[in-house]
């Protein structure tokens, strides 16, 4: 971290020593710089956004652009590394970036959301879910456009204890970055907080590719858990629920918005695909939002193919976020367009989001789409928002 | 009882795994005394070679045997691509080169795939189970173990019974000597490659068949599982190479059943602090292979 630190502000040191000229350039356009990250292991979730965020510019562009300018996306691939991450986001700013699309991590996502802040501007995240994505630790003029996970937790805890009535929990948790992590400890803290039991806690690690330990002690338990909640991340996420499933465990799983990926639901297939309810994002489906069917045909004629996840509805949103906020602020100053975020309420294909106050965080306040998995086939449940949630 | 069986098959079918592993890429490195880093890459490979069949109507049998002739074929084409052109000129530009051919392939299948994981079809019989001494254990990992059993026995026939194999082991020894005695150079590092190539194909199934789908950075672990298992058993030992997997994985599935979840999550360390005590009691690892000779 402190290696990271030290290197961006020798670039960024560099870039002003090379001139400003950058912000100067741009008159008759806006530019929206990512970071986002094409290879490595954050690619699955980055570019399912930059494609989105790619048909959200295009339309935009198509009804005369923004405050009459057109818009303009820089992406310079952020390697999944957040040096590379951090670099990139200098280097799109000083090409006159006005804002900026981070990674959809807080491990990825934040060197990028930091240096937007450095230059005044306003950043957001895809995805990001950790609450660590605040204004408390990026500064006040950043954002994500996802929910925390304090709320991705709450609200499956409270799907499993109040509308399923599941009273004792079983939990995975992968260690592999803040997100894996957080999302277990806010989902254990809410089920408890609700008066469920956690009979076990277990852990386990990306790429071992090796879940039978874990089974081994989950087969033992005298009392089987109501629920099993899996923090993980694709592949390995199929992994763990298919060993689970083979041995014949029918167990309902639960889990985040990590399990919105095809690949898994394919992985499962009819056989072991059953009784999985998830938290995500939202459903690319017209129950969802009525304009979702307009957003699948343009991306459609744009791409050449139906988009594969629902993460490419987070890339739209956030451009379209931006869109919105811009035009309530009448300018891309960064101050004018994070008070127009905290303000209003906005609403998106991920559902309706207002912000809390830079004090508070910029603490997202959103609805968080139910999904369900049966016979290998998602379906989409419905809107649900958490009663309560715990603090961050 | 029920826990112990499982324990045991745990160990085997992932010790199985881990030997083969560690044996393809022992013997690149026991001729060449170079590490193949792209060696993780040829399991992709196969990968994504059923991953392309999956569509088809072929039955199951003949898209596997088309994804190990397609990670043989990568074993090959590493040694034509990184391997041949700069091996007799300096080690750092093999290595580089093969970490360069493993870059190459993970981004074109990034490119040209998706960086999203990708599902292979697999034999219904991978995920049925069997009840063993009152344990329920996945039929699979039975096959694994059957499958790693036979793959060792052709590998100890060829090793030790073909001209081919007897010209291999001559060029682990003293490979300036070996080619001296007219043993063609050439012919002895492909066909090296090539087993390589084989025996990822053949671990790709099995480790594929426990995941479900592939990803373009899917040959990291395999990679990083077979340096370990090789160190720890000797770098120049065929057999070490087996036995050096068993041991790995005899370890991390002890770590995985012992230790309380809090600790869990520091298993690699544990494992590595053991893989160093190994190491300080046997530096050479626990075989010791024939004595080294000049790299080519």
């Amino acid at each position: 971290m402190v290696f990271r630190g030290g290197v961006s502000r020798l670039v960024l040191a560099a870039a002003f020593g090379m001139g400003l000229t950058g912000s100067a350039m741009a008159e008759d356009e806006i530019i929206i710089g990512g970071a986002l990250s094409l290879t490595g292991v954050q690619a699955p979730l980055d570019e399912a956004g930059l494609k989105g965020a790619e048909v959200a510019v295009k339309a935009l562009n198509d009804q005369g652009g923004l405050l009459g300018k057109k818009i303009k996306l820089i992406n310079i691939d952020g390697k999944s590394d957040p040096v590379t991450v951090g670099n990139n986001a200098i280097n799109v700013i000083d090409q006159g970036a006005e804002l900026v699309i981070a990674p959809c991590d807080f491990d990825f996502g934040g060197p990028a959301s930091r240096e937007a802040q450095n230059a005044n501007i306003v950043g957001i995240s895809t995805c990001a879910s950790d609450p660590l994505y605040s204004s408390w630790s990026l500064g006040d003029k950043q954002f994500t456009l996802s929910m925390w996970n304090t709320a991705m937790g709450a609200t499956a805890a409270e799907y499993a204890f109040k509308e399923r009535g599941w009273k004792s929990a079983y939990v995975v948790t992968d260690q592999f970055i803040a997100y894996t992590k957080s999302l277990s400890k806010y989902f254990t803290q809410h089920f408890k907080d609700l008066g469920g039991e956690v009979v076990l806690e277990d852990a386990y690690t990306q790429g071992a590719q090796d879940f039978s330990a874990q089974l081994a002690r989950l087969q033992a338990l005298p009392e089987k858990p109501d629920v099993i909640f899996i923090s993980s991340y694709m592949p390995d996420l199929g992994t763990i629920i298919r060993a689970i499933r083979e041995v014949g465990i029918t167990t309902p799983i639960m889990g985040g918005d990590s399990y919105d990926d095809p690949s898994l639901f394919e992985a499962l297939g009819e056989r072991f695909g059953n009784e999985i309810y998830f938290v995500g994002h939202t459903w690319m489906g017209a129950e969802a939002h009525p304009d979702m069917g307009k957003f699948i045909e343009l991306y459609k004629a744009q791409h050449g193919s139906e988009p594969d996840t629902s993460f490419v509805a987070t890339g739209w949103d956030t451009v379209m976020l931006m869109a919105q906020a811009v035009k309530i602020a009448g300018s891309t100053d960064g101050a004018a367009v994070a008070k127009a975020l905290e303000e209003n309420e906005f609403d998106l294909l991920t559902g309706k989001l207002s912000y809390s106050n830079a004090e508070l965080g910029h603490q997202p306040n959103k609805s968080a789409a139910l999904i369900g998995i049966s016979g290998g086939k998602p379906s989409f449940l419905g809107w649900r928002r958490a009663e309560s949630q715990p603090a961050p | 009882m029920a826990v112990y069986v499982q324990f045991l098959i745990d160990v085997l079918s992932l010790g199985s795994l881990y030997a083969l592993m560690a044996l393809g890429l022992v013997i690149v490195y026991g001729i060449l005394k170079l590490v193949n880093f792209a060696y993780g890459e040829l399991i992709m490979v196969a990968g994504y070679s059923l991953f392309l069949l999956g569509g088809t109507p072929l039955p199951w049998l003949v898209m596997a045997a088309i994804a190990v002739l397609m990670a043989i074929g990568a074993g090959i084409a590493t040694e034509y691509a990184a391997f041949r052109p700069v091996r007799s000129k300096s080690v750092t530009a093999v290595l580089i080169t093969s970490f360069a051919f493993s870059t190459l392939l993970q981004n074109a299948a990034l490119l040209f795939i998706s960086p999203r994981a990708r599902t292979v079809p697999l034999p219904d019989i991978f995920s049925d189970t069997v009840v063993l001494g009152g344990a329920t254990i996945p039929l699979r990992n039975i096959l694994t173990i059957v499958a790693a059993a036979i793959m060792l026995a052709i590998f100890s026939f060829i090793m030790k019974k073909t001209v081919l194999g007897l010209a291999m082991r001559a060029a682990a020894t003293k490979f300036t000597m070996a080619r001296m005695l007219g043993i063609p150079a050439n012919l002895v590092i492909t066909s090296a490659f090539a087993l390589s190539g084989l025996l990822a194909g053949v671990v790709s199934l099995f480790w594929l068949g426990r995941i479900g789908s592939v990803v373009p950075g899917i040959g990291l672990e395999p990679l990083l599982v077979a340096f370990i298992a090789t160190v720890i058993g000797g770098m120049r030992s065929l057999q070490g190479a087996v036995v050096g997997g068993f041991l790995l994985a005899l370890i991390v599935t002890t770590f995985n059943y012992s230790l309380p979840p809090e600790l869990l999550k520091f298993r690699d360390a544990f494992t590595f602090s053991l893989v160093i005590l190994i190491l300080l009691w046997r530096p050479d690892g626990l075989i010791k292979g024939p004595a080294t000779g000049q790299r080519t």
